[in-house]
């Protein structure tokens, strides 16, 4: 027995609301009576739910009506078969006529209602006896009644869309509650202008649905997109609240610019923009990862497109509903840092080992010292998010309006390490009248954030001073006679509260200065955005399968900050001698308007949708003005103001502007399926970008793609094992013109400064910044993808992917030689790169008893390489900084992943002097003649017999190749676990985390490890102070660390209170929940998070690490 | 269909042909506040501009506070780079300590430096041939940019030796397959552009200080072609050209370029705005303290860095007698060969500040920096009354020039090259002449014009002013005077090619490097 149930969407268009007052007109001879139901609800917009067994035997029909109404055509069609209907709301329930019609017998009847797990009823739901043929469907209330042959009858309960319970009989009344299921053929996706029916899509899209979300605290969306889809790379830049991520689809595909381009409810905004959404107002998050299903977006879409739907409110009663949690955050893990014996004990090592004499007498008389890592970590962070959202409508319209708070304190410097935000959102749509919808959704957050400052950086900020500043300083000065000495005499030395100076280290300096006067002198600084992010468009369906709609999106943002800089000395290197006082203020405004036509037709089998469409997008038209007031009269944030009417030379103001980036598109897209069994889809778009030159303005990107659904095919058998199969394939071409703007051209800049004369004024000179390029062209990017989904034992869902990605004539402004002269590097497209994948995803639901388990699971592999960097040219020239070498520690050259970690290769340490001696080339001469025990012996790579630069080598990829995340949900009666882990493997970490040049850092206790006599280690160089080696400085694999990681991402307990019970206060759902977020995680990188994100990921300077938090938190609805 | 529709159906097919068909000039965005390299050089103002722009690289101070005076004073015996501690200022701390690799180093800065302006002065040569504009005044751009571009290859050749010559822009095609010239070249290619400029009647002999103090004048470009023959060992070439420069009789003012010795030695380091561009100064390095420079960008400022770097650390006055330094960063600390050198000339006391002294005498105290010796560069130390009171951070907007070529420097190069043309340097002779005229400016009594005493002269002369590692290596003295710094005969007169420039390019690093070229 089938149930079909016929949603009816213009398979790519949102449909407007439309039901079963629509007139209806029909002309069919001699047709199944299925097909006129079929017609029924296409005209009406009515879902119609029957049984097909039911019409098996029904007679063919004949029926000609114009402008009927739903109600006349129903009874005309039904009157003479033993079949009747009832309405409910936009949905038609067809059923056998009343059971008293047919012969009595002896059996018992069972009644009751089914109802969702909202406790909504549902109508059209079967009920069978298992084995047997008989079965009824549930009316408009829920309620049904069917005779069975006696008690201990077992009962199959089903629904389109959830998951099949069976009850065995024991009593007269069964009252069921189905769980919702999205299975293969019923789901739906969101795709570029539109929603397909998952069952035929050719492309790889991968979806989060609003369920997946409720379960994780998402802070910024990115995050909710970790582990959870298969193919996406994700990694956050800090762990500051508020902090963005770093995310790549289907690896790294440009040397430029790799974010995703994120589509919110049509409108495009940029990577770092997403942060004004909320979680709970997010309906379904959908990844277009091949060229398939991101040609539709063309020029944009190579690094991958990201499309994000808002919730809808539906017709009918209203809703409310409430989430929030509250908790508190600490470090997950501490670096092990000497105390101060130890390093006074090391520094007398290394300063004897390096020629000088003993630092300090006594290292055990300093005690344990400063644990500077504790005096900025907070373990009681406080973490909280609440939302409340109303949603309902009616015929007419229908509306979701939400409000939401969220509030989050660092786990590092917490007095400058918090975010807050508030959002409010506005979604509603409006039947102007029978063939005319108009809508909008508009969402608007404010925020406000106090960073930290220097974060991943290796040049000062908290972390890295807490990492290399020295135990032995204290955190303040308590003796006074100390605090009257030098360097505390100095102007703007920081005090704490009490007015003990904050300690200043003779050991270490530069930018590593006392974390705690580091925060004293940025109390209060923050910075702030308003985010307006909305659309509205009108949409007219003039005749049937013919849809119009226009739309018009736009973003404006406003954002800025304010810094107020006191008199300060830190230490000897980090001075401000005066004050001031920073305002900053910037506006952004994006929009863009589109304007499609589609069409769908079915005829027999054969559907049809053509799609058509124009676009226009503007965005990046910035405007900024900052003022700095100098010597501003106050002396903390909150006193200084710009009200201080300092002379006019010690006001120093600045603005700039960006240019506008424009396209304007045309694309088309058909679809068609005969049967929904084979499936084809063909895409175009032109695109025109006003970054290139008149040579190159225009680009096309197509794509095909085929799907074949064998499982509907009569030869595939019809077993368990195998009851829905897919296979697919495309392939398409998508661009990226994402390199800045006008860098086809050569720009004259300003800025090149002369005095002349003695006036003390100057003269602005201009010359030009880079030579031009007029030829530059569109980044291309081609994929090929090949991939089927199953549907195996019933329960689990299986679909896998494999790709090929090339992308060509990559933009980029390669480091030219300085010899050029030009202040900056030309754009050109020089390079080419390859990435080669699979992704797999797994899914499991099944309901045993009362107990239901749902686990998810996927897991993606991305190799990646760069196949050509032009003119001959084997490797880029520079690379990523790391302190002050100008060795770059990365390197994309040909055949290897892009960004390499690039370095001297270690082969052990020299044990003896006669190590060294009998480390000889061919020619039989010393490679390291200077070396002495205890330094590395370097790999002399190029075989020369001695140690260059020539000698480095590719000693790791920073970028991880295999991603991998698993959902566990269990629920039984009202208790419910989450489990998510998610993880990352095949990369490399440079720890940067200890000073290069900083020869008296602190070190990590790995350094009570260090060489100390032949045979002691092989692993760790000697300590000196004349490291003539280069042990510590050259950068090396010494430096690199297994960067894998699988991470308990979330994991929460909630429970349910029985609607039952809460329906009588008046409240629909009642859930509480205890969540921890990142409460373990397994690696062997000894840093404090393998999550480092950023252009390269990888590289920890000492990034701000995630927090483990605990939570407390409540879902309700009224 | 219905009739009502149509009017939509119409409206939304209408905007789909007015969208597409305005599209291109949709797309044509024009850059603000900028302009295209081909839409500029349209008068004489932009012609202008591009000059400031050609200057502006004279006063090259990068990011990481590399500067050519500060790095060649780090490298010499005179100081050493001092700072806050070992890796403060790397640049100046390998170079001082001789540990400087390719790939560390001041190398990478003053290569950028020279190029940077080398390539700005082609810009400006091949643009203007087509600027229209009065052509006395074209004439005289032609001269600035070429006595320039000559200025900055004369760096280059003497810092790298093996060098890329070329006097047009390189296009991006070409770029990477530039070759090292032989360094004669590069040195015919300076005196050429030397003698243009001197060819050219356009070039004034001197400019209106107000305004135009710190453009090329035709002395100056005299001076440098003296300075580069000298180099070149064309001795008495280099004698002829300077004293066009030094004028018929030492010590009296030079009418035609107007130049004439300060009667005050101390006066030299004034360095507020009447004391620039005095008599003496025939080249300088302009700086000002109006540009509101701040920490986001280090190399933009118009403010001298060398103030406050070369600054005592914690300087705190405890005397009113004390001098108004401010606290600065103890870079260049004087060694104390230098300072036994001059402590009893009567330059000492301009030249050295003696921190150790004045602490010792309760008149002001310090912090000791890295390498300290208690004795500060007094030249360029930044001081409380040239502190700015305008925008920007003080410490990025001191306004003292530099002289990169003064007119003692000039007598006694002149006095160099005479004596090592076989001029005997005794009384009467005009080496002898220029050499006490140097002395008898601070009031020292005559001496003979020896090589020696020349050479010492300069020494105590030029202190700290970016000229004593050049002289040494010019002369040869180098491996002697600075093997206790770890100086290698036979390497390090020259710096290494920087390493990232010889990353695919036909570069190839210096034999003295371990390289082939």
């Amino acid at each position: 027995m089938k149930l079909t149930t016929f949603l009816l969407l213009a398979a790519c268009l949102q449909i407007s609301a439309k039901g079963v007052s629509q007139q209806i007109s029909i002309s069919e001879k001699k047709v199944p009576i299925r097909k006129i139901l079929r017609e029924v609800s296409r005209q009406a917009g009515v879902s119609v739910i029957y049984d097909e067994t039911l019409l098996a035997g029904a007679r063919p029909v004949t029926i000609d009506v114009k402008n009927a109404s739903v109600k006349q055509v129903l009874d005309l069609c039904l009157s003479n078969l033993p079949l009747s209907y009832t309405i409910d709301g936009t949905r038609i329930i067809v059923q056998s006529l009343p059971e008293e019609r047919k012969a009595a017998d002896t059996t018992i009847t069972i009644t009751g209602r089914i109802t969702d797990d909202a406790g909504d009823v549902l109508p059209g739901a079967t009920v069978r006896i298992k084995g047997g043929v008989a079965g009824t469907v549930t009316d408009g209330a829920g309620k049904y009644s069917i005779k069975v042959p006696g008690n201990g009858t077992e009962l199959v309960f089903s629904a389109v869309g959830y998951a099949t319970v069976s009850r065995v009989v024991n009593d007269r009344t069964l009252n069921i509650k189905l769980q919702i299921t999205q299975t293969a053929l019923t789901e739906t996706v969101v795709v570029g202008y539109g929603v397909q029916k998952k069952s035929v899509v050719t492309g790889a899209i991968s979806s989060v649905k609003a369920s997946d979300l409720e379960s994780q605290p998402v802070t910024r969306l990115e995050q909710a997109l970790q582990g959870r889809t298969s193919g996406v790379t994700i990694a956050s830049s800090s762990g500051q609240p508020g902090s963005g991520s770093s995310v790549r689809v289907r690896g790294i595909t440009t040397f430029n610019n790799n974010d995703p381009l994120w589509v919110i409810d049509g409108v495009v905004v940029d990577n770092g923009g997403i942060g004004y959404l909320n979680q709970y107002d997010i309906e379904s998050i959908e990844v277009l990862k091949d060229a398939a299903s991101q040609a539709i977006y063309g020029a944009r879409a190579a690094a991958g497109v990201i499309l994000v739907t808002t919730k809808k409110g539906k017709a009918g009663k209203l809703t409310v509903s409430y989430n929030g949690y509250y908790g508190t955050s600490a470090p997950a893990r501490k670096l092990k840092l000497l105390d101060a014996t130890q390093y006074a004990t090391l520094r007398n090592e290394a300063s004897v080992a390096g020629g000088g004499g003993i630092v300090y007498a006594d290292p055990a008389s300093f005690g344990k010292g400063t644990d500077w890592q504790s005096q900025i970590f907070n373990n009681n962070a406080m973490r909280q998010n609440h939302e409340v959202s109303v949603s309902g409508g009616n015929d007419k319209s229908t509306f979701y309006s939400s409000f939401g708070y969220l509030k989050q304190d660092g786990i590092v410097a917490t007095d400058i390490s918090k975010y807050q935000r508030v959002n409010l959102r506005l979604n509603s749509t409006h039947k102007l009248s029978q063939w005319a919808t108009f809508g909008e959704n508009v969402g608007y957050a404010y925020d406000k954030a106090l960073g930290v400052g220097n974060t991943n950086s290796e040049f000062g900020g908290p972390l890295s001073s807490a990492i290399n500043l020295d135990p032995i300083t204290p955190v303040i000065v308590t003796d006074p006679a100390v605090a009257a000495t030098a360097p505390y005499t100095n102007v703007g030395i920081r005090k704490d509260a009490n007015g003990h100076p904050y300690g200043i280290s003779n050991a270490v300096g530069q930018e590593i200065a006392n974390p705690l006067a580091y925060i004293s002198t940025r109390l209060g600084n923050y910075g702030w955005s308003h985010n307006i992010v909305g659309n509205a468009y009108l949409e007219i369906a003039p005749v049937k399968g013919l849809k119009l709609r226009s739309t018009i999106g736009s973003k404006i943002a406003f954002w800025g900050g304010e810094t107020y800089t006191p008199i300060s000395y830190l230490n000897s290197s980090s001075i401000s001698s005066r004050t001031s006082f920073n305002r900053s203020t910037n506006q952004g405004y994006n929009w863009n308007l589109e304007n499609i036509v589609s069409y769908t037709r079915a005829i027999r089998k054969h559907n049809v949708t053509l799609l058509l469409g124009q676009g226009a997008y503007m965005d990046n038209r910035t405007k900024a003005i900052n003022v700095t007031f100098n010597d501003v009269p106050a002396d903390n944030f909150d006193d200084a103001s710009l009200n201080f009417k300092v002379a006019s030379d010690k006001r120093v103001a600045d603005g700039s502007e960006g240019a506008d980036h424009r396209i304007s598109s045309l694309f088309g897209r058909i679809n068609y399926n005969y049967d929904e069994k084979y499936l084809v889809e063909g895409i175009i778009r032109r695109d025109g970008s006003s970054r290139f030159g008149a040579n190159n303005k225009y680009g096309v990107f197509p794509s095909f793609s085929l799907g074949w659904v064998a499982s509907r095919e009569k030869f595939f058998p019809q077993t368990n094992a195998i009851s829905f199969l897919k296979v697919r394939g495309g392939y398409g071409v998508v661009g990226n013109d994402n390199i800045g703007d006008f860098a086809y051209l050569s720009t004259i800049g300003s800025g090149r400064n002369y005095a002349f004369g003695n006036s003390g004024s100057y003269q602005i000179g201009y010359s030009p910044n880079a030579p031009s390029n007029p030829d530059l062209k569109w980044e291309s990017t081609s994929q090929t993808n090949i991939g089927f989904e199953a549907t195996v034992y019933r329960d689990f869902n299986v679909s896998f992917d494999w790709y090929k990605k090339a992308t060509k004539d990559i933009l980029q402004n390669p480091r030219i030689p300085a010899y050029v002269g030009a202040i900056s590097n030309p754009a050109a497209n020089i390079a080419d790169m390859e990435n080669t994948g699979v992704e797999l995803e797994l899914g499991y639901h099944k309901t045993i008893g009362e107990v239901s388990l749902s686990v998810n699971g996927n897991v993606s592999y991305v190799k990646n390489k760069v196949t050509n960097l032009g003119r001959g040219i084997s490797y880029l020239s520079g690379g990523q900084n790391f302190q002050s070498t100008s060795y770059p520690i990365t390197r994309t050259a040909l055949n290897q992943p892009l960004n390499s970690f690039y370095g001297f290769k270690t082969n052990g340490i020299f044990q003896t002097q006669a190590d060294v001696d009998n480390y000889v080339s061919k020619d039989g001469k010393k490679i390291q003649p200077g070396a002495v025990p205890g330094d590395f012996r370097w790999v002399d790579k190029d075989g020369d017999g001695q140690i260059t630069e020539l000698d480095r080598d590719f000693i790791g990829n920073p970028t991880p190749n295999v991603n991998y995340g698993f959902t566990i949900n269990a629920g039984y009666k009202g208790f419910d676990v989450v489990l998510f882990v998610q993880g990352a493997s095949g990369n490399k970490i440079f720890q940067g985390l200890r000073r290069l040049d900083i020869l008296n850092a602190n070190w990590q206790t790995k350094a009570l490890g260090r060489w100390t006599g032949a045979g002691s280690t092989n692993d760790y160089p000697r300590l000196t102070t004349d490291d003539k080696n280069r042990n510590f400085t050259n950068p090396s694999d010494f430096y690199l660390e297994n960067g894998s990681y699988c991470r308990i991402k979330s994991l929460q307990l909630g429970y349910t209170i029985s609607s039952n019970l809460t329906k009588k206060v008046g409240v629909e759902k009642f859930r509480v929940y205890i969540l921890s977020e990142n409460l373990l995680t397994l690696t062997k990188y000894t840093g404090y998070d393998p999550e480092i994100g950023g252009g390269v990921f990888s590289i920890d300077r000492g990034i701000y690490p995630q927090a483990r938090s605990f939570m407390f938190g409540v879902n309700a609805s009224f | 269909m219905k009739r009502k529709h149509i009017p939509y159906i119409l409206a939304l097919a209408t905007g789909l042909q007015l969208a597409a068909g305005c599209s291109d000039k949709f797309l044509e965005v024009k850059p603000k506040g900028t302009d295209l390299e081909t839409n500029y050089y349209k008068n004489a103002t932009e012609a202008f501009n591009g000059l400031v722009a050609v200057y502006d690289v004279i006063g090259w101070q990068s990011n990481g506070y590399v500067t050519k005076v500060g790095a060649m004073d780090a490298g010499s015996d005179d100081h050493l780079a001092g700072g806050g501690g070992q890796s403060d200022v790397t640049a100046f701390q390998v170079f001082s300590n001789y540990t400087l690799t390719p790939d560390v180093g001041p190398q990478g800065d003053l290569w950028a430096k020279g190029y940077s302006g080398i390539f700005r002065a082609n810009v400006l040569l091949q643009k203007l041939p087509a600027v229209p504009m009065d052509e006395n005044q074209k004439k005289r751009f032609v001269a600035e940019a070429k006595f320039l571009r000559a200025f900055f290859y004369f760096d280059l050749v003497r810092l790298f030796k093996n060098i890329p010559l070329t006097t047009t822009t390189i296009s991006t095609t070409d770029m990477y397959n530039v070759l090292q010239a032989k360094p004669e070249d590069v040195y015919a290619q300076i005196e050429t552009d030397l003698k243009d400029a001197i060819a050219e009647t356009n070039l004034p002999d001197q400019v209106p200080v107000a305004t135009e103090g710190g453009r090329a004048t035709k002395g100056a470009v005299h001076a440098l072609l003296g300075k580069v023959y000298l180099n070149e060992k064309k001795y008495a070439a280099a004698a002829a050209e300077l004293a066009l420069v030094n004028g018929a009789t030492p010590g009296q003012a030079n009418a035609q370029y107007g130049y004439k010795l300060l009667a005050n030695f101390a006066d030299l380091w004034k360095s507020d705005n009447a004391s620039k561009f005095n008599s003496e100064s025939i080249l300088e390095v302009a700086f000002t303290s109006t540009s509101a420079g701040t920490w986001d960008c280090v190399s933009c400022t118009e403010g001298n860095v060398l103030n406050i770097m070369t600054g005592p650390r914690g300087y705190k006055i405890l005397k009113p007698t004390a001098p108004d330094f401010v606290s600065g960063w103890s870079f260049l600390v004087v060694t104390p060969s230098l300072f036994n050198a001059i402590h009893f000339d009567p330059r000492y006391n301009a030249t050295v500040l003696n921190l150790d002294s004045l602490e010792a005498n309760g008149i002001a105290s310090y912090e000791k920096g890295y390498k300290n010796t208690g004795y500060f560069l007094a030249k360029f130390a930044g001081r409380a009354s040239n502190t700015t009171t305008g925008g920007g951070t003080k410490e990025l907007n001191y306004p003292q020039n530099l002289y990169e070529i003064r007119l003692a420097d000039t007598y006694l190069m002149e006095a160099e090259a005479l004596v090592k043309n076989g001029e005997s340097g005794a009384p009467g002779t005009r080496s002898y002449q220029l050499l006490n005229a140097v002395r008898a400016r601070v009031g020292l009594s005559p001496v003979m014009a020896t090589d020696d005493n020349i050479f010492d002269e300069r020494r105590l002369e030029l202190a700290g002013e970016g000229h004593r590692w050049f002289d040494l290596v010019r002369t040869g003295r180098a491996a002697t005077v600075l093997a206790a710094k770890g100086f290698v005969a036979g390497k390090n007169e020259i710096l290494p090619i920087p390493l990232l420039e010889l990353e695919n390019t036909k570069l190839e690093q210096s034999k003295e490097w371990g390289g082939t070229k």
